[in-house]
């Protein structure tokens, strides 16, 4: 079962591959115009948004406030240049993507609900979008829409996720879905000291399983793969559902991923953009 | 049976709640304290016991707002206010969605509870955030009043409603902002428990043979269309709030352009609030009735 987008059908795994290597290269294009950013969770999210937005979502690209869309936050909004690329490729707005971060556009440097199409909620200070999609899927709970939720790894050390997550498995909110990128990676983190374990948040299929959802765990990167899971999710019944999408911060380009925590946000100077340029995978690999 | 006028919003919530379907109530573990009881008793399938967790709370009540619904969020406002700040800021104020807070037990007269459970500052906190209107109410058909006009439009609100029971009606209908007494060349601004006060203090200083004005008013932000050209006379205006004296209704008229002497009777700015009576705390910071109808009478009549 593929719930397409319903201006556009489903994009076949070799399709959206090369859709993902296209857009990588706006993103990176993009932010180096705009004079830098949040390359490496933009990089590792994308092909769980891509799949998505692609394969999975209910959505009216031209009608984007319809009220039977599914509904979708990026709570880590930081990485919501990958998220604008995936909405400007599928039609939401034509605003360029260099855009991005400007003054008086509508691409702000995190998403803004009251100035851009497409965009289901506000987010930037991390913690708070689960809390918002469980109201959704609250209200929408004698329908079938789904609410959709990805999350950084880094950003599950917020108390609010977990406040989240308690109230959604007692009222068994089962359309309620989230996302955890786990790039393994956040801004600073304990990655300095070589000797701790440097996850964001330990264990974290264990926790969310205390908490009472249940666990998918996938390459987030192989659309196929998400795709399946995502679907699986869909089929949870009395209970909310979790994938840990199993990520690379960075992919797609060697000297992001080689360096994660100077490019969580970064700016680049003129040859390493274009060694960005010049060394980025093969879209196979991607 | 003495009501709080956090019961009072619960009730009337429930019977709003009859005629329109959008409507549906979050509380965080206190629905016996602040009112939400009435609501949960009548319409169970709109009721949602958030758990002692007010920053989710917020946050799950924007996301079904977002949705078509219209959430009323109960607590104490302290909890609302402090603890959930951000998620105010976020996902009501910025995002501009039409949630109601419900904020019991505000202001300085916390009783038992003491400085943790008191709110001083809450209307600076709300009243410097764009998009949010907020309300002062001053008894049950004030309340009733802000609740029709919260609903009749589409920005988020608090309701600031004090511990102490309200139940005696002010004078006249309801309104934006009214006047008990005319206006006077010295007069009182007063919002909330405060406008109680000011009444008494303007019961004794008729007494005394001294006529003084009592303008109580409802919307403290955005201040109503109006107000300030009400006070075009006025020279001297004591304002009497159950808040600090910096950052609540004192500060708002001044902001707001008013031209005349300002003197402030709230609770002083470096007090964190303490347990104890209503009467005692308010005499400890001169806000009895009759420390401030002496004080209003000096004004009127230096010594000297």
């Amino acid at each position: 079962m593929q719930m397409a987008t319903h201006s556009q059908p489903a994009r076949d795994i070799q399709s959206l591959k090369v859709e993902a290597a296209e857009l990588r290269r706006e993103i990176v294009e993009a932010l180096y115009e705009s004079g830098g950013g949040h390359y490496g969770g933009s990089l590792s999210v994308l092909d769980i948004l891509l799949t998505l937005y692609r394969r999975i979502l209910r959505m009216y690209p031209h009608d984007p406030l319809n009220p039977e869309r599914d509904r979708f936050i990026l709570s880590k909004g930081h990485s919501c240049i990958a998220l604008y690329a995936v909405l400007r490729r599928l039609g939401f707005f034509t605003h360029p993507l260099s855009s991005y971060g400007r003054f008086n556009s509508p691409l702000e440097g995190h998403p803004d609900m009251t100035a851009l199409s497409g965009i289901d909620f506000s987010t930037g200070s991390l913690g708070q979008g689960l809390s918002v999609g469980l109201g959704m899927a609250l209200a929408m709970r004698e329908t079938n829409q789904h609410t959709w939720v990805v999350i950084g790894d880094g950003e599950c050390q917020e108390g609010q996720v977990w406040e989240a997550a308690m109230l959604a498995a007692r009222y068994e909110v089962s359309r309620l879905h989230a996302i955890i990128d786990v790039n393994r990676f956040q801004e600073w983190g304990w990655n300095q000291d070589p000797d701790s374990d440097s996850s964001p948040v330990e264990d974290l299929a264990l926790k969310w399983e205390a908490f009472g959802w249940r666990v998918l765990e996938v390459d987030g990167h192989d659309h196929e793969k998400l795709t399946a899971t995502f679907e699986d999710a869909m089929a949870t019944r009395g209970r909310p559902s979790v994938v840990l999408a199993q990520t690379i911060k960075g992919k797609g380009y060697k000297l992001i991923e080689s360096d994660p925590i100077r490019f969580h946000c970064a700016t680049v100077e003129p040859h390493e953009h274009a060694q960005l340029l010049e060394g980025s995978y093969d879209i196979a690999a991607c | 049976m003495t009501l709080r006028l956090a019961d009072h919003c619960g009730q009337y919530l429930s019977e709003l709640a009859t005629q329109d379907s959008r409507i549906c109530a979050l509380d965080g573990d206190l629905a016996d304290s602040d009112g939400a009881i009435h609501f949960a008793e009548i319409h169970p399938e709109r009721f949602i016991m958030a758990g002692i967790a007010e920053q989710s709370m917020i946050s799950v009540a924007a996301g079904m707002a977002s949705c078509g619904w219209r959430p009323w969020v109960f607590s104490f406002g302290a909890f609302l206010c402090y603890r959930a700040y951000d998620q105010i800021r976020v996902c009501l104020s910025q995002s501009r969605q039409p949630v109601t807070l419900v904020g019991s037990h505000t202001g300085g007269c916390s009783a038992r509870n003491g400085k943790t459970h008191a709110s001083l500052n809450d209307i600076a906190l709300l009243a410097s955030l764009p998009n949010i209107h907020l309300w002062s109410p001053s008894g049950p058909e004030d309340l009733k009043f802000a609740m029709r006009n919260i609903l009749s439009g589409d920005n988020p609100a608090y309701l600031r409603l004090p511990r102490r029971p309200l139940e005696q009606e002010l004078p006249g209908t309801p309104a934006l902002y009214k006047w008990s007494g005319k206006p006077t060349r010295v007069a009182i601004l007063s919002t909330g428990l405060g406008t109680h006060l000011a009444l008494a203090a303007q019961a004794q200083l008729a007494e005394r043979g001294l006529e003084v004005g009592v303008l109580h008013c409802l919307l403290l932000s955005p201040l109503p269309e109006g107000l300030l050209e009400e006070l075009e006379h006025v020279e001297t205006l004591f304002v009497i709030e159950d808040h600090y004296r910096f950052g609540g209704l004192a500060s708002i008229i001044q902001h707001a352009g008013f031209q005349g002497k300002v003197i402030s009777r709230g609770w002083s700015t470096d007090w964190s609030a303490q347990s104890g009576s209503d009467e005692k705390l308010l005499e400890m910071h001169g806000l009895a009735p009759h420390q401030l109808g002496e004080a209003v009478y000096n004004a009127i009549q230096p010594q000297g």
